[in-house]
C-alpha cells in the first residue's frame, strides 16, 4: 500500500484507508449468524449457582415448594439469565479459536483484533423477556450484526462501537428472550482519561515520610494504627518523633478498635474537588482509645450526624493506590431489628450481603416485604443497597455467568489491558440490579425487559450502591406494569444506570 | 515572659491602596504605594526607613520592596510564620527591633492579589505530596476533602455551637454588624451594602455550618504600617498610636489550621496567652477597652475570642452579641471600618490601620473617648494581639 508518510507522522490510517477498513468492517451489518444452540439444558444447579454467586434469594428460582404452589407451578430461571444458557463456555487451549462463521461479530472483532482495537469493554445491553425459562429448555439463539459506529475517540479509547443482536429460543422453537449488546472494541492507552465524564480523579494522596509512612502502611493492610509511647503509653495523634507526653523516643503503634464517636464534623459543599462528592462529610472522629482523627463520615445523612454518636471504621480502596480509613455510623442492634420489623417500604438501606456465611438471616428478612400494588406510586423510591464489591464476587459471578475472559478473573490479564484490576462483567450487573430489584417488588413479579448503560467499572474493594425509583406505573385491567429507573454508584461514578420494565402479580381483591 | 516595652514605640504612619477584586496591578506594585502612602502619612523618609517586617504568604519580599522604595540600608528585617496569625506580630517585633535598638523606623505590610491572581480561599487543593514536615500535616486532613480555610474552621465551629449553644444566627450578627460598618466606609469593598441577618442566613452553604456570608471575601490590596520610637513619634505629624503592648502566641499541641486534638477545640488557648501578656503588660483590663478590632477571616472563631480576653464569660459571647455589645452603642463596638468581611481581607493588617484611626480621632465611624484599642490576628493558626493607646 502507498501511504504517503510525509503528511502525517502519526501511525493511524489515512482517510482513505480509514474508509476501506470501515467498509470491510461494516460488510457484515445485517447479516445473520448460525443458529447456536446452547451446550447443556437449562438446569437447577446452575440457576442455584448463579442465584448463590448474585446472593438472589427469590423462591421462584430456588425453592421447589415455594414454586410448585406459584403460577409457574414449578421453578423458573432467573430471567437475568437469559444470556447465560448460551455462554460459549470454557474451552481450554482453544478459547480463541471459535469458528468467525459462528456469528457476524466473531468476524469483525477479529478484523478489529488484527487492526489494533483488542480492547473491549461492554457499553450497553438491552434484554427483553418474552417467556419464562424453566429447568429442562434447550436454549438456542441467533445473532445479528446491527451496527458498527465510525471510528470514535472515546474516554475509554478510539475505537469502534459493534451492536449486536441476539433472539433466544426455546426448544419448540418459541422465542423467549431478546438481547441488543453494545461493546466497544477500542485501542488500548488511546483513552482521555482525565476528560473522562465518569472518571474522577483520584483524591489526593496523604503527603508522608519515614515518620508516618507506618500509619498509611498499616491502612492499606485495613489496620488503624496509632502511635504510643513504649515508656508511659501515652497515645498520640498526629504522629511525632517524640512522645508528647514523656520525651520518650522509644515510639510504637498499637492498633485500635477501629471505633470511636464523632467529636465535630464539617459538610463541605464549596469549592468542589473533582474527587469528591458533595456535600462531603468530614468527622473528627474521638476513638476509643482516646485520640482524635480526621475522617470521612460516610452511609449517614448530613442531617442525621450527631456529635456523640458512635462510628466504626471501614476502608476506601483509592484507584488501587492507597487505602484511606472512613468511619460510619454503628448501629444499635436493638433498634435496628425493630426498624426491620416495622419496616414496609421504607427508605432504609439494605446492605447485600457478599458474605456467604449470613445470606440465610439475610434472606430470610429480605422476602419480608411486598409491593402492594395498588400502593406503588411513581416517584417511590427503592431502598438505596450498597454492594460491597471483592474479589471473591466478581470471580465467583463471573464463573457462575459462564464468563471466562481473563479481565474478570486474572488481575495481570487485566493490567495488560489497561485496567487496574479485575472488574465486574455486565451480565453480574444486570444480575445484581435484578436481585435488588426481586427483593423490593417481592418473588412473583414477571419481567418485561431491562436495559443498562455501563460506565466506570466495579473493582474489587469498591462499594456500589444501588438507588433508584418508579418512574412510569401504567395499569391495563388488572396488570400494572413499573418502570424502574435505576443507578449503580461507585467512588469512580456511576457503574450502571438504565431502566427495568416489571409486571406486578395481578390483584384477585375483586372476586 | 517577653520583656516589657509597653509604651516605648508607636504607630506614625499607615497606607493602603484602593481595596477591590482586581487591583490590575502586580503585589509589588501594591505593596510599593502602600509603604509609600504610610511613608507620606507619617512624614518620615524613605531613607530613614532601616527595619522590615513582614509574614509569611507575603510574595513581596522586603529587599524589593526596600530596593523599590530606596531605603538603602536594613538592619532589622524578618518573616513571621502562620499568614494572617501574624499580623499584629509584625508590629510587635518591629517594636521589639526598636526597642532593642536593632533599627529605628520599621515598615510592616501586606500586600496581595489573592482575589485576581491564586484565590487563597482554595486552599490547598492543588497541594499534595511531599515529605517535608509541613506538606505531612496535610495528609492528615486533605485525603478526606478538608482542603479550604473554611473547612478547617468548619469543624470548630461545629464543635463550638454544640458545647454553647450559639447558632448560625449568632454567627450572623457579626456579619451583619461588619457589613453595617463597612457601609459607611467608603474605603470599603462593601461601602453601602449592608445585609441583613436573614440575608445572612439564606446565602448559601459554603462548608457547613459556614454559609458564604461567614467567610471574608478574597481582596486585591496593599496595607502598610511604619512604626517608631515613642520619643522620635512625638516630633512627627500624627499624634502617636502608642504600642501600649504586642504579643505573640503559640500552645499546647498547636497546628496551622486544625489544632483538633486538644482536650477543648472550643477555646483559643494562643489567644488567651495573648490577652494575658497583653492585660499584664499594660495593667489594663477588659473595662478598659473602647474599641476592638476582632479578626473575622470566618465569623465563628469571631466568639470565642470575646471571651479569651474575658469581654465575657466561656460560651456566653452570642448573649454578648445578641445584647449589640459590638455595635456602634455598645460596650465593645468592633470591627468598625467595617471588617474583613466588610472592608477587605488583608489579612488583619487594615484592622490595625483602623485602631491608629480610632487612637487618632479620624475614623470614618469615630468611636467617642478613644483610650485604647484591642486588635487580633488570626484565629486557628498560631496568632498574636495588640492595645495601641493615646499618648498621654
Amino acid at each position: 500500500m502507498n501511504r504517503d508518510l510525509s503528511q502525517t507522522n502519526e501511525p493511524a490510517k489515512t482517510d482513505s484507508e480509514r474508509t476501506n477498513f470501515y467498509n470491510s468492517l461494516t460488510s457484515e451489518v445485517g447479516s445473520a449468524g448460525k443458529i447456536e444452540v446452547a451446550r447443556d439444558s437449562v438446569s437447577e444447579p446452575v440457576i442455584r449457582s448463579w442465584c448463590d454467586a448474585m446472593s438472589e434469594s427469590n423462591p421462584l428460582y430456588i425453592s421447589q415448594d415455594f414454586a410448585n404452589d406459584s403460577k409457574h407451578g414449578g421453578i423458573i430461571a432467573p430471567p437475568a439469565m437469559l444470556q447465560v444458557w448460551t455462554m460459549s463456555g470454557l474451552h481450554l487451549g482453544d478459547q480463541f479459536q471459535k469458528n468467525t462463521e459462528d456469528s457476524p461479530s466473531a468476524g469483525v472483532y477479529q478484523l478489529l483484533d488484527e487492526a489494533g482495537f483488542t480492547g473491549v469493554v461492554a457499553t450497553n445491553a438491552t434484554y427483553h423477556y418474552d417467556a419464562v425459562i424453566k429447568p429442562g429448555d434447550l436454549i438456542s439463539a441467533s445473532q445479528k450484526l446491527l451496527d458498527i459506529s465510525e471510528e470514535k475517540t472515546t474516554a475509554i479509547g478510539v475505537g469502534h462501537f459493534v451492536t449486536t443482536e441476539t433472539i433466544y429460543f426455546d426448544t419448540s422453537g418459541k422465542q423467549v428472550g431478546s438481547m441488543e449488546f453494545r461493546v466497544l472494541k477500542f485501542r488500548p492507552g488511546t483513552g482521555k482519561k482525565n476528560e473522562q465524564t465518569d472518571q474522577k480523579p483520584p483524591r489526593p494522596k496523604p503527603a508522608s515520610n519515614s515518620s508516618t509512612d507506618w500509619f498509611w502502611d498499616a491502612c492499606n493492610n485495613k489496620e488503624l494504627r496509632i502511635q504510643s509511647c513504649n515508656e508511659c503509653t501515652n497515645l498520640q495523634h498526629p504522629p511525632a518523633v517524640r512522645c508528647l507526653s514523656c520525651g520518650s523516643v522509644l515510639l510504637d503503634s498499637i492498633t485500635t478498635t477501629g471505633k470511636g464517636s464523632l467529636h465535630s464534623w464539617a459538610i463541605a459543599h464549596y469549592p468542589q474537588v473533582p474527587a469528591f462528592d458533595y456535600p462531603l462529610i468530614v468527622g473528627l472522629v474521638e476513638l476509643e482509645e482516646g485520640v482524635r482523627l480526621v475522617s470521612n463520615i460516610t452511609d449517614v445523612e448530613p442531617e442525621k450526624l450527631e456529635i456523640g454518636m458512635p462510628l466504626e471504621v471501614h476502608w476506601l480502596n483509592v484507584d488501587n493506590e492507597f487505602t484511606l480509613h472512613q468511619f460510619k455510623p454503628i448501629h444499635d442492634e436493638k433498634q435496628e431489628s425493630e426498624f426491620e420489623n416495622t419496616k414496609t417500604d421504607d427508605n432504609n438501606d439494605q446492605t447485600f450481603n457478599a458474605d456467604q456465611n449470613n445470606s440465610e438471616t439475610e434472606s430470610a428478612q429480605r422476602h419480608v416485604s411486598k409491593l402492594d400494588p395498588d400502593n406503588v406510586q411513581i416517584g417511590d423510591e427503592l431502598p438505596n443497597s450498597p454492594v460491597p464489591i471483592t474479589t471473591l464476587l466478581i470471580v465467583s459471578t463471573a464463573l457462575a455467568t459462564r464468563d471466562y475472559q481473563d479481565v474478570h478473573h486474572d488481575p495481570k490479564a487485566a493490567q495488560s489491558k489497561g485496567m487496574p484490576d479485575i472488574f465486574m462483567n455486565i451480565l453480574t450487573s444486570a444480575g445484581i440490579v435484578s436481585r435488588w430489584i426481586n427483593d423490593w417488588a417481592g418473588p412473583e413479579i414477571d419481567w418485561s425487559s431491562i436495559e443498562l448503560r455501563l460506565g466506570a467499572p466495579n473493582h474489587p474493594d469498591d462499594t456500589m450502591t444501588l438507588s433508584g425509583s418508579v418512574t412510569e406505573k401504567t395499569e391495563h385491567g388488572n396488570q400494572i406494569s413499573l418502570v424502574i429507573s435505576f443507578l449503580g454508584k461507585n467512588d469512580r461514578g456511576v457503574h450502571v444506570s438504565g431502566n427495568a420494565k416489571i409486571l406486578l402479580p395481578e390483584n384477585s381483591k375483586e372476586d | 515572659m517577653s520583656t516589657n516595652f509597653s509604651s516605648e514605640t508607636a504607630i506614625v504612619g499607615i497606607g493602603a491602596t484602593e481595596f477591590s477584586k482586581n487591583s490590575g496591578r502586580t503585589p509589588m506594585e501594591l505593596a510599593v504605594e502602600a509603604c509609600e502612602a504610610a511613608l507620606e502619612d507619617s512624614g518620615v523618609a524613605a531613607s530613614d526607613v532601616d527595619g522590615i517586617v513582614t509574614f509569611s504568604s507575603e510574595q513581596n519580599f522586603e529587599i524589593e520592596v526596600a530596593r523599590n522604595l530606596r531605603i538603602p540600608s536594613l538592619s532589622h528585617f524578618s518573616m513571621i510564620p502562620h499568614g494572617g496569625g501574624a499580623a499584629c506580630g509584625t508590629i510587635g517585633q518591629a517594636a521589639s527591633a526598636i526597642f532593642s535598638g536593632s533599627a529605628n523606623y520599621v515598615l510592616c505590610y501586606r500586600a496581595f492579589n489573592e482575589r485576581s491572581w491564586h484565590r487563597f480561599g482554595s486552599g490547598v487543593q492543588d497541594k499534595h505530596g511531599g515529605a517535608e514536615a509541613f506538606d505531612v500535616t496535610f495528609g492528615w486532613t486533605s485525603p478526606f476533602g478538608l482542603l479550604t480555610p473554611a473547612s478547617w474552621v468548619a469543624m470548630f465551629a461545629t464543635r463550638y455551637m454544640h458545647l454553647s449553644g450559639a447558632t448560625s444566627e449568632d454567627f450572623g450578627r457579626v456579619a451583619v454588624t461588619d457589613r453595617r460598618f463597612a457601609a459607611t466606609n467608603p474605603a470599603a469593598f462593601f461601602y453601602e451594602k449592608p445585609i441583613t441577618l436573614e440575608e445572612h442566613q439564606e446565602s448559601r452553604w459554603i462548608v457547613e455550618p459556614l454559609h458564604l456570608l461567614d467567610c471574608c471575601q478574597e481582596s486585591d490590596g496593599g496595607q502598610a504600617i511604619l512604626v517608631t520610637s515613642l520619643e522620635r513619634a512625638r516630633d512627627l505629624p500624627n499624634p502617636p498610636a502608642v504600642i501600649a503592648s504586642a504579643a505573640q502566641g503559640a500552645t499546647d499541641d498547636q497546628q496551622a489550621m486544625r489544632s483538633y486534638y486538644r482536650d477543648d477545640i472550643t477555646r483559643i488557648p494562643e489567644m488567651k496567652l495573648c490577652a494575658d501578656q497583653l492585660w499584664k503588660n499594660t495593667g489594663l483590663g477588659p473595662s478598659d477597652i473602647q474599641v476592638a478590632n476582632i479578626y473575622d477571616h470566618f465569623t465563628p472563631l469571631f466568639l470565642p475570642q470575646l471571651e479569651e480576653f474575658g469581654f465575657c464569660e466561656k460560651g456566653e459571647a452570642k448573649e454578648f452579641l445578641r445584647d449589640g455589645n459590638i455595635e456602634m452603642d455598645g460596650l465593645l463596638p468592633t470591627n468598625t471600618n467595617g471588617g474583613q468581611l466588610g472592608e477587605a481581607y488583608i489579612h488583619g493588617m487594615n484592622g490595625i490601620a483602623e485602631a491608629v484611626r480610632q487612637i487618632r480621632g479620624t475614623s470614618v465611624n469615630q468611636v467617642e473617648n478613644v483610650e485604647n484599642a484591642l486588635v487580633t490576628a488570626g484565629t486557628s493558626v498560631p496568632t498574636s494581639a495588640l492595645i495601641l493607646s493615646q499618648d498621654r
